[in-house]
């Protein structure tokens, strides 16, 4: 609850913000998304002839007196949309190493759209792999307290090591997964997860985290090394930069076409941006 | 401890302050940082140097400043305080005939301090140790400045190595019959003061204190030297015939006189002269003889007695601790210029000790003055000559240097390799 507190500001800011769903889910459970089935609810759709098997109690009796033809009564069913966090907790987001703003602003959109999804009532869960390397998985809930505990699950969490997040996200059963993730660990593992997910009727949004000084290293003789594959170790150097910051955003824009087409909603959120503009972006991200 | 060169001292000081300076400003391979996106950096080779504010390689710091340290310390050339400012004192002990005892003069080298060096001389001079300054002996030798001061020189220069100064302590009579011509030359060739500790001369008569003569009565000589004090007896004798082994054995003894005076030809081996012929007097240094006297041969050494003309008459040789006076003055065993005045006045110089006759007479003050020298001692660094102050510790720290060189190569190389 303290964990909750502190990022006060934050959850006022996103108060009033909901997250649709992509597209009409199939739970059972009443909520604020489309469903795809078509139920009993007061939200009435149109008529359709009764056919045999049909519930007699859904008949328009009225309608059937009017025109001696048995219609039934169609209403828009609305379900809730059970929401996983994803939080990559690699060795990658720990960056800057001194303000580790890439692991700040994952946690503020962990728990800025685990405050959005509560707030829309559907059930929302965290999973993250822990210090050492265990997925710690936080199942989706909708009681009051669900957001303070994924805060806690986030700001308990200590960015290392290189665990896969493919194998998380395969043993995920939610409807909804937000991965938020700076796709430098199994990005194309990851992806294929994703769109097994996608096919299988899920929904994914992926919220890419850039670092300032990624896109922007500092202008002196650098020796980069990568801190979840030690033998990759490059000087970067004012004529190497250029090069760097073609390739880098190649891949960026490569990475966001291929999430896209993958079905799922790309948003690349670099450190610099208030977490909950980023909190909406990635929300709205889901409409288009 | 004192240096030979200070200067490369502070030379090594700011050299080491240099290194330690360079090994702060080190310009070095860029420590990795972290980037997660390390991946999108082409992968080139690139020499890239960076500079940091930064203490460095301490180990190599170590062994920079270590090396710079040795061979500064070598060129700089400690010296043990021990040797700077140390005194050596060379002490000269007179045991020559001049000296009235010799008790007096142990005590006045003790009082000249420790000695570094003892050198006891007469007229030749030799080394002692400290323990045998008791058992030495008075020589009846007459002693020889010139002789003590050659040795004490050498002496010297065997101790130069191991002090700053060097001291000539004399501790003689001084008297007059102890200079000679060299005297004042090899004096000044020492680059220093002398101290004199004057001790007393031994002013007793100066002819011997014994007298023996052959025993016949009707040899003219042996009859006008009969006529000296017979206290004389004794010391010297007086030898008419050919010498004996004998006259030999007593004429080597210390002190003793071997007065070979030959009455006839047949008494000797000496060569004959190339004109025999006769001369109308002699003199010594004590006396003269107005007579015809022939003249049959030629004696060699140093003169004591000599013909009118300037030719020796009578001459001095040494023989062993003694000496043998060979006297080539025939007598007429008829004359009777023996048994007069004039002839025990001559007869007294060739009875005299060896050496000739004392001269006990103390030296004059100008003379004494210029053997006593003024100024400070002896520096020992003039006496080492060419070999100036080299530090016995110069090659070692030198070496260390160079190995520890070495060992920074090495050191290098390695890190170099591991990077």
């Amino acid at each position: 609850m303290a964990a909750a507190a502190s990022y006060g500001a934050l959850l006022d800011a996103v108060r009033g913000v909901h997250w649709p769903a992509r597209r009409a889910v199939s739970s059972l459970l009443p909520g604020t998304h489309h469903s795809t089935l078509r139920g009993t609810s007061a939200e009435f759709t149109e008529y359709r002839l009764y056919r045999q098997g049909d519930d007699p109690r859904r008949v328009d009796w009225r309608l059937l007196a009017r025109s001696d033809r048995a219609y039934i009564r169609l209403a828009n069913d609305r379900a809730v949309l059970p929401t996983t966090i994803v939080l990559d907790a690699s060795a990658s987001m720990a960056f800057p190493v001194t303000t580790r703003d890439k692991w700040r602003l994952a946690q503020q959109l962990t728990i800025g759209l685990a405050a959005v999804a509560h707030a829309d009532g559907d059930p929302v869960g965290v999973a993250l792999h822990d210090a050492n390397g265990k997925a710690a998985i936080l199942p989706p809930r909708t009681r009051r307290d669900v957001v303070a505990e994924i805060a806690r699950v986030a700001l308990a969490g200590d960015p290392g090591g290189s665990e896969p997040l493919a194998p998380l996200l395969r043993s995920l059963r939610s409807a909804r997964l937000v991965l938020i993730t700076d796709l430098l660990g199994d990005e194309e593992d990851a992806l294929r997860a994703v769109r097994a997910h996608i096919v299988g009727g899920g929904e994914a949004h992926v919220a890419h985290i850039v670092a300032r000084e990624e896109l922007d290293p500092p202008r002196r003789t650098l020796l980069a090394a990568d801190p979840e594959q030690a033998f990759v170790q490059r000087m970067l150097v004012e004529s190497t930069r250029r090069e760097y910051e073609e390739r880098f955003a190649a891949w960026r824009a490569d990475v966001a076409r291929r999430w896209r087409a993958a079905g799922a909603s790309y948003t690349e959120v670099i450190t610099d941006e208030a977490a909950p503009r980023a909190v909406r972006r990635v929300a709205a991200a889901g409409e288009q | 401890m004192t240096w030979l060169l200070p200067s490369a001292l502070a030379i090594a000081g700011i050299a080491s302050v240099v290194l330690i300076v360079a090994h702060f400003i080190a310009r070095d391979r860029p420590v990795a940082e972290p980037l997660p996106t390390a991946r999108f950096v082409p992968d080139r080779r690139i020499q890239a140097r960076t500079t940091s504010i930064a203490l460095s390689d301490l180990l190599l710091l170590a062994l920079r400043v270590a090396a710079v340290a040795a061979l500064g310390l070598g060129i700089a050339g400690p010296i043990a305080a021990g040797a700077r400012g140390r005194i050596a004192r060379v002490v000269l002990l007179d045991r020559s005939r001049s000296v009235l005892s010799l008790a007096e003069v142990r005590d006045s080298v003790r009082a000249a301090g420790a000695a570094d060096a003892l050198v006891a001389f007469d007229s030749a001079a030799r080394m002692l140790t400290a323990r045998s300054i008791d058992s030495i002996e008075k020589s009846a030798a007459v002693g020889s400045l010139s002789a003590a001061l050659a040795a004490a020189h050498g002496v010297a220069g065997s101790l130069s190595s191991h002090a700053d100064s060097i001291e000539i302590a004399l501790v003689s009579a001084v008297s007059a019959e102890e200079i000679d011509a060299a005297t004042v030359s090899i004096r000044g060739l020492w680059p220093g003061r002398i101290r004199v500790m004057r001790v007393r001369a031994d002013t007793s008569s100066s002819v011997s204190s014994g007298l023996e003569l052959p025993r016949d009565p009707n040899d003219p000589v042996v009859a006008g030297l009969s006529l000296l004090p017979r206290e004389l007896g004794g010391e010297v004798r007086v030898v008419r015939a050919r010498l004996s082994a004998a006259d030999s054995a007593w004429g080597r003894e210390a002190g003793h006189v071997l007065v070979h005076w030959p009455a006839a030809d047949s008494a000797t081996d000496w060569p004959a002269r190339a004109i025999l012929d006769a001369i109308g007097g002699v003199s010594s240094a004590s006396g003269a003889i107005v007579a015809r006297l022939p003249r049959l041969w030629s004696v060699s050494g140093r003169a004591i007695a000599r013909w009118a003309d300037g030719e020796p008459a009578a001459a001095e040789r040494p023989f062993g601790a003694g000496c043998i006076r060979d006297v080539a003055v025939v007598v007429d065993p008829a004359s009777d210029v023996t048994l007069h005045a004039p002839f025990r006045d001559f007869s007294r110089a060739l009875l005299s000790p060896c050496g000739s006759a004392r001269a006990f007479s103390p030296l004059d003050s100008a003379t004494l003055s210029q053997i006593a020298g003024g100024g400070p001692l002896a520096a020992a660094r003039i006496l080492r000559g060419g070999a100036d102050d080299v530090s016995r510790f110069t090659p070692w720290l030198l070496a260390v240097g160079a190995l520890l060189l070495l060992i920074e190569l090495a050191v290098r190389r390695s890190s170099r390799m591991a990077a």
